[in-house]
């Protein structure tokens, strides 16, 4: 016997709540990791800490309005989302942005809690989902990301991978470099806060965040790495689901750790190949001019 | 002979305090070659990035064509009637395949057919930061002659040379030299500043006639 509290998971995945959280994970796989390689390639790690503060912020404003908190904190982080785009002219710009983002956001939405007598900790309550508690309005929501953003990718997949590989060969091959990055952006930050409400904020990493940074290792154009990122989204999210319905532990951790073993392992992998730049052709010019 | 001219009145480009191409005039007449050359940080390649808009505190005047570019139109215009190859072709962030380099030249067609000739065909299916420096090189060149066949009139070429051995530079200043467009090249190579009709040297930012 094992020593450890195991639960029968066939009858765990009878139960209606159950089933929806793995339809809703199912579903978070296939749309969130694609955010994920945005998040790598426009090198914004720090976005979901960002968008945390900014949709704390949203709350604190729609709190103070009295307009619905959650519908405030994703229009918040949206035009945030748009409004560092200018910042992404610069190498770097962007990653600064998302720390300066950060410090403002947390500041205005404390200034405003204190001055609205709102309990901070309330506010904060608002934005913590959990897997195991998702309505059928988030499973829309869910499905709409799944279907919207690998359909973005797909649509624009040759912009987005020049965009992404250097910004100004993609300004001057034609490619709509402001707005192509604006509309990024916003996708990121409202998938990101959107996420965060559906699935907690730990989750959103193992779900956006760790595929893609694995996929990054494992893909050689951005098409394979979407691929993979997909690929291993829903490959750790249904097995490590399974894993913490049967060990009766919690999904969010569960998650993490399995989605951050993979990334360990890919690292750990990927370090042993090589990848000879000599071509196995013949590289000199031949003289047919 | 194609090509569309280049004129420049009092250009100027500042990066931060520092005046990295002080009031440069000059005009290129349709189909010309002119090699631009000068001692390292005089401006060069600033010039050159300045005719693309990627230089953002640019002054003066830059017509090509006779075209401004006050609208977001007119810039796409501009970009797309010159094509660039750039100094540092810099291994991106991101990988991108050989393939969506030279289909980024909108003559996927012609690019490849020129990365086959230059030698690089066999690479499209390799993304670029596997590639070397000369290899590389040549695959710009190639999606520079895709740009051109895609109807570009200028080609602005920042040291296109510069990574290639010996006769990979004779060759490439051969195709460059062959291009039916109004070239602009900053180079230190010899072979191919001799392959152009004007030589102008740039010295602390500003632009003088050497033949």
């Amino acid at each position: 016997m094992n020593a450890l509290a195991t639960a029968d998971v066939g009858a765990l995945l009878q139960l209606v709540p159950v089933q929806r959280a793995g339809l809703a994970l199912l579903l978070a796989a296939v749309g969130l990791p694609v955010i994920g390689v945005v998040i790598v390639g426009l090198d914004i790690m720090p976005v979901r800490f960002a968008m945390m503060h900014v949709a704390l912020l949203g709350i604190a404003v729609g709190l103070l309005t009295g307009l619905d908190p959650m519908l405030c904190a994703l229009v918040a982080c949206a035009l945030a989302g748009a409004g560092v785009a200018p910042l992404a002219r610069t190498p770097d710009g962007l990653s600064g942005a998302m720390g300066l983002l950060m410090s403002l956001a947390i500041a205005a939405a404390l200034l405003l809690l204190a001055v609205s007598g709102v309990n901070a900790s309330g506010a904060f309550a608002l934005l913590w989902g959990s897997i195991l508690s998702v309505g059928s309005p988030d499973l829309v929501v869910l499905g709409a990301l799944a279907a919207v953003v690998p359909a973005l990718f797909w649509w624009r997949r040759r912009d987005i991978g020049l965009l992404l590989y250097d910004r100004e060969l993609a300004q001057c091959s034609g490619v709509p470099v402001r707005a192509l990055t604006a509309a990024l952006l916003v996708l990121v930050a409202v998938a990101v806060a959107g996420a965060i409400k559906l699935t907690g904020a730990l989750l959103v990493d193992a779900l956006t965040l760790l595929p893609a940074l694995a996929a990054r290792r494992l893909g050689s154009s951005l098409k394979s790495i979407t691929l993979w990122a997909i690929g291993i989204g829903v490959a750790v999210n249904l097995s490590g689901f399974l894993l913490a319905l049967w060990l009766d532990w919690p999904p969010g951790p569960v998650l993490v750790l399995m989605a951050g073993a993979v990334v360990l392992a890919v690292h750990l992998v990927s370090e042993r190949r090589t990848s000879p730049w000599r071509a196995p052709a013949s590289a000199s010019l031949p003289s047919s001019h | 002979m194609g090509g569309l001219d280049v004129r420049m009145h009092g250009v100027t480009c500042r990066h931060g305090r520092v005046e990295a191409v002080s009031g440069v005039d000059l005009e290129v007449a349709a189909g010309d070659r002119v090699a631009l050359t000068g001692t390292n940080g005089s401006g060069k390649t600033t010039l050159l990035r300045a005719v693309l808009g990627l230089h953002r505190q640019a002054g003066g005047s830059i017509l090509v064509g006779g075209r401004g570019t006050r609208t977001a139109a007119e810039w796409a215009w501009r970009r797309r009637s010159c094509a660039w190859i750039p100094q540092k072709p810099a291994a991106g962030r991101f990988p991108l395949l050989g393939a969506e380099l030279l289909d980024s030249s909108h003559a996927p067609a012609e690019a490849a057919e020129a990365a086959a000739r230059l030698g690089v065909g066999t690479l499209a299916d390799r993304p670029l930061h596997t590639l070397s420096g000369g290899q590389l090189q040549r695959m710009y060149l190639a999606r520079a002659i895709g740009c051109v066949a895609a109807g570009a009139e200028v080609l602005l070429a920042d040291e296109p040379t510069a990574a290639l051995d010996f006769e990979g530079q004779a060759e490439a200043a051969d195709v460059l030299a062959s291009l039916p467009v109004t070239l602009v090249v900053v180079t230190h190579d010899r072979a191919l500043a001799e392959r152009c009709d004007r030589v102008l040297e740039m010295a602390a930012g500003r632009l003088r006639e050497v033949r």
